[in-house]
């Protein structure tokens, strides 16, 4: 399948918009909080490689940017051997930072969704074990958000 | 006479920074006249105080630590077992100081991989929060006599981590420190220096070993 | 049999770093396992927020202590993308030497801890000794031992110095008969073969589900490498071949994912001598490097130990707005359980020293 082919495809899914190829061979949507798990469930099969989960203060709200990139060639650029990434963001409500958990699909985003937890306090419903993973159980607040205060002892650069 | 000590507090045999706990004051002495509760561990310590103070208030000790002091000097200066503990950068190059091309093992380096083994503890890489219960417990854990070498600038003062919030500003915040490396990372012949040096200060100090407390 | 949970790490000479692997065994066998980390956790991506673009390569620097050069590389080529800064050709073919000289040093120690791990102290000896060539030579045009900071934004530091090529080929020439009799003293050797063969198996299917990338994927049999498949630098323009490895169908164990190292070591020996064959001349350094980006940018290399990956959100000003790194090796450590359940307590550090564990990437 050519990476246009399927970006035809994803536009008939269910809570995708603004899809667009931001590269040759990323294809860049935007997706809903409800309908996310449905839509990731769908693209299991072409990508089985879950890449990067992060997370990102956009003050007030948060927004979380999904990475996935297809090993097996199923869909292709042209006539090259370039491997195709998909590139979700879904935007979440700074009240209730949660969003369904991926980490039953694939198990290498069980500790991207402990890290977003731990460092930007995003809540993955349905993780298996949602805790700390770099920072000690017991340390107050999540370091990464932009409201996060901690004491420096010289000025700034 | 008066400058000598009776020594008998058993929090003074415990490590450096260490304080005594609810835990050690519920161990307490039992009550007094209370013979058949005598534990064995205090009879040794009674032992102990008593030689200690025979030795101390007839002369013995110094005599004794006269004639010891050169010798377990030389040993100790000359075969300085470090802990085998790698936190970060410095970890490598101190990895490549044993390699072939450096040879630190010639100044007598055996690296130990329990503490208990261990006279030298090299703090090479930055200490994190998370970290310093652990390091500090390894500190504990080694017999003394026992120096630390801070090495790299991560060990000194947090470094290129000085305003990170998760990073202490340095080993000596939380542990006697013996000897600083500066370096981004410390290049073993740096390392080499530094054991030198800590060699030198060894010499110097000469502490005493007969029935040190 | 009781079952209990043994507690190794941080300090042990298993962990190449500092992490604490919890293992729970049924006598020998193990049944379960828990890998905590965190121990060197220090923040990078806060602190990047507070520094300028520029000024970020001393932090990716120091990521990764045993291949500095290619988290540098892989941090500046997010951040020309984000700035839309052109690199000199010349200054693309002298990052390709620098990252495979790094792979190259990357992968010698790598070996030389994973054989004090099997018990084979002197395994150790020759890889240090080895490594310190590379190391001499990536002194010679950055100056540093370990940590160059010698990728910059826009191309690199300075041009190679007179003589480089003849000395790397020297040293290359040395490295290749030292390869020779590497086979000769590990894959030939029973012992070794008898800790490595059949312990520690995955498959790609399930390597892939895991997020396990790099050499380890490339151990199953997956042809997979981001310098040929989402090529960067001049990588498409040098003759070279992906290497893999598998121990069975489809499937690695330890002794795979050591040869798949070994083999790569001399595929980056043939790309370094195909870049000086091709090198041509002209600037090291873009003409034009802004101070300020806005947008955001996501670029993937291949690092020595699998896909390093960086997001930089840049929102007008001269720093950061976020930095996200992702260490390939986080990944592969989350799933641990799954590859040691079953083996003896003895095979942990013949599993988890294959996998080559960087522990500051790891914690950031």
């Amino acid at each position: 399948m050519n990476i246009d082919e399927f970006m035809q495809q994803l536009s008939s899914s269910k809570g995708v918009s603004n899809i667009s190829k931001i590269r040759k061979n990323t294809v860049k949507l935007d997706l809903t909080k409800e309908e996310s798990l449905d839509f990731f469930v769908s693209i299991k099969s072409e990508f089985e490689h879950c890449s990067l989960i992060s997370a990102i203060d956009n003050q007030p709200d948060f927004e979380l940017v999904y990475h996935f990139s297809c090993m097996n060639q199923s869909i292709v650029v042209d006539d090259s051997n370039c491997a195709v990434m998909l590139e979700a963001h879904i935007y979440l409500k700074r009240e209730a930072p949660s969003v369904d958990s991926i980490a039953n699909i694939w198990f290498g985003a069980d500790w991207h969704e402990r890290e977003a937890f731990d460092l930007m306090g995003i809540y993955f419903i349905g993780h298996p074990d949602l805790r700390r993973v770099l920072l000690p159980e017991g340390f107050a607040g999540h370091p990464l958000r932009k409201d996060y205060v901690y004491e420096i002892h010289e000025e700034e650069w | 006479m008066s400058s000598k000590k009776v020594r008998g507090n058993p929090n003074l045999r415990r490590g450096v920074g260490s304080k005594t706990t609810d835990s050690d004051k519920i161990m307490e002495d039992p009550p007094a006249g209370d013979w058949l509760a005598l534990r064995s561990d205090q009879l040794l310590e009674w032992i102990d105080n008593s030689v200690y103070n025979v030795a101390e208030f007839t002369g013995m000790r110094e005599v004794v630590d006269r004639i010891t002091r050169p010798i377990f000097n030389f040993a100790q200066r000359l075969s300085p077992h470090p802990l085998h503990f790698g936190i970060m950068c410095c970890a490598i190059e101190m990895g490549q100081a044993s390699a072939p091309d450096h040879d630190i093992d010639r100044l007598g380096l055996v690296y130990r991989s329990s503490p208990r083994q261990c006279d030298v503890l090299i703090v090479n890489g930055p200490v994190c929060e998370k970290l310093r219960p652990k390091l500090k417990t390894l500190y504990e854990q080694m017999p003394e006599p026992k120096w630390v070498i801070a090495m790299g600038e991560c060990a000194i003062s947090g470094g290129p981590y000085w305003d990170s919030y998760s990073v202490v500003a340095g080993a000596d915040t939380f542990m006697p420190v013996d000897v600083y490396i500066p370096g981004c990372p410390v290049r073993p012949e740096a390392l080499m220096h530094g054991f030198l040096t800590l060699q030198k200060k060894i010499r110097a100090k000469e502490p005493g070993m007969f029935l040190r407390r | 049999m009781a079952e209990m949970w043994i507690s190794m790490g941080p300090q042990h000479p298993m962990t190449h770093g500092l992490w604490t692997l919890k293992v729970k065994v049924d006598g020998e066998t193990i049944v379960d396992a828990d890998p905590e980390l965190g121990y060197l956790h220090r923040s990078v991506e806060k602190m990047g927020e507070r520094r300028k673009y520029f000024m970020n390569t001393t932090l990716t620097d120091r990521l990764c202590y045993a291949s500095s050069t290619t988290w540098t590389h892989c941090y500046t080529h997010t951040v020309e993308e984000l700035m839309e800064v052109e690199v000199p050709v010349r200054a693309q073919y002298i990052r390709t030497i620098m990252l495979e000289l790094q792979r190259l040093a990357s992968h010698l120690m790598w070996a030389g801890a994973y054989m004090p791990d099997l018990g084979h102290i002197t395994g150790a000896l020759y890889f240090w000794r080895d490594r310190e060539l590379f190391l001499n030579l990536l002194e010679l045009p950055s100056g540093s031992r370990l940590l160059y900071n010698f990728i910059r934004i826009g191309g690199v530091k300075r041009d190679l110095p007179n003589g480089f090529e003849e000395k790397t080929e020297r040293i290359l020439k040395l490295f290749e008969q030292r390869l020779d009799e590497y086979s000769d003293l590990f894959e030939n050797s029973k012992i070794f073969r008898m800790r490595t063969d059949d312990v520690g198996k995955f498959t790609a299917e399930q390597a892939k589900n895991f997020g396990i990338t790099g050499p380890n994927l490339r151990g199953c049999g997956t042809k997979f490498d981001l310098r040929k498949h989402d090529t960067y630098e001049i990588y498409e323009e040098i003759d070279w071949d992906i290497s893999t490895r598998e121990a069975g169908p489809g499937y690695s164990d330890c002794f795979s994912r050591y040869m798949v190292r070994i083999d790569e070591m001399k595929e980056s020996v043939r790309i370094i001598r195909d870049c000086f064959k091709k090198m041509p001349a002209g600037a090291t350094l873009a003409s034009r490097i802004p101070v300020r980006a806005h947008g955001e940018a996501f670029r993937r290399t291949e690092d020595s130990r699998g896909e390093a990956m960086m997001y930089v959100v840049g929102d007008g000003s001269d720093r950061p707005y976020r930095w996200k790194i992702k260490s390939p090796m986080f990944t592969t450590m989350s799933a641990c359980p799954h590859y040691l359940k079953g083996y003896k307590l003895a095979d942990i550090p013949a599993i988890m020293g294959s996998i080559d564990i960087c522990i500051g990437e790891t914690d950031k």
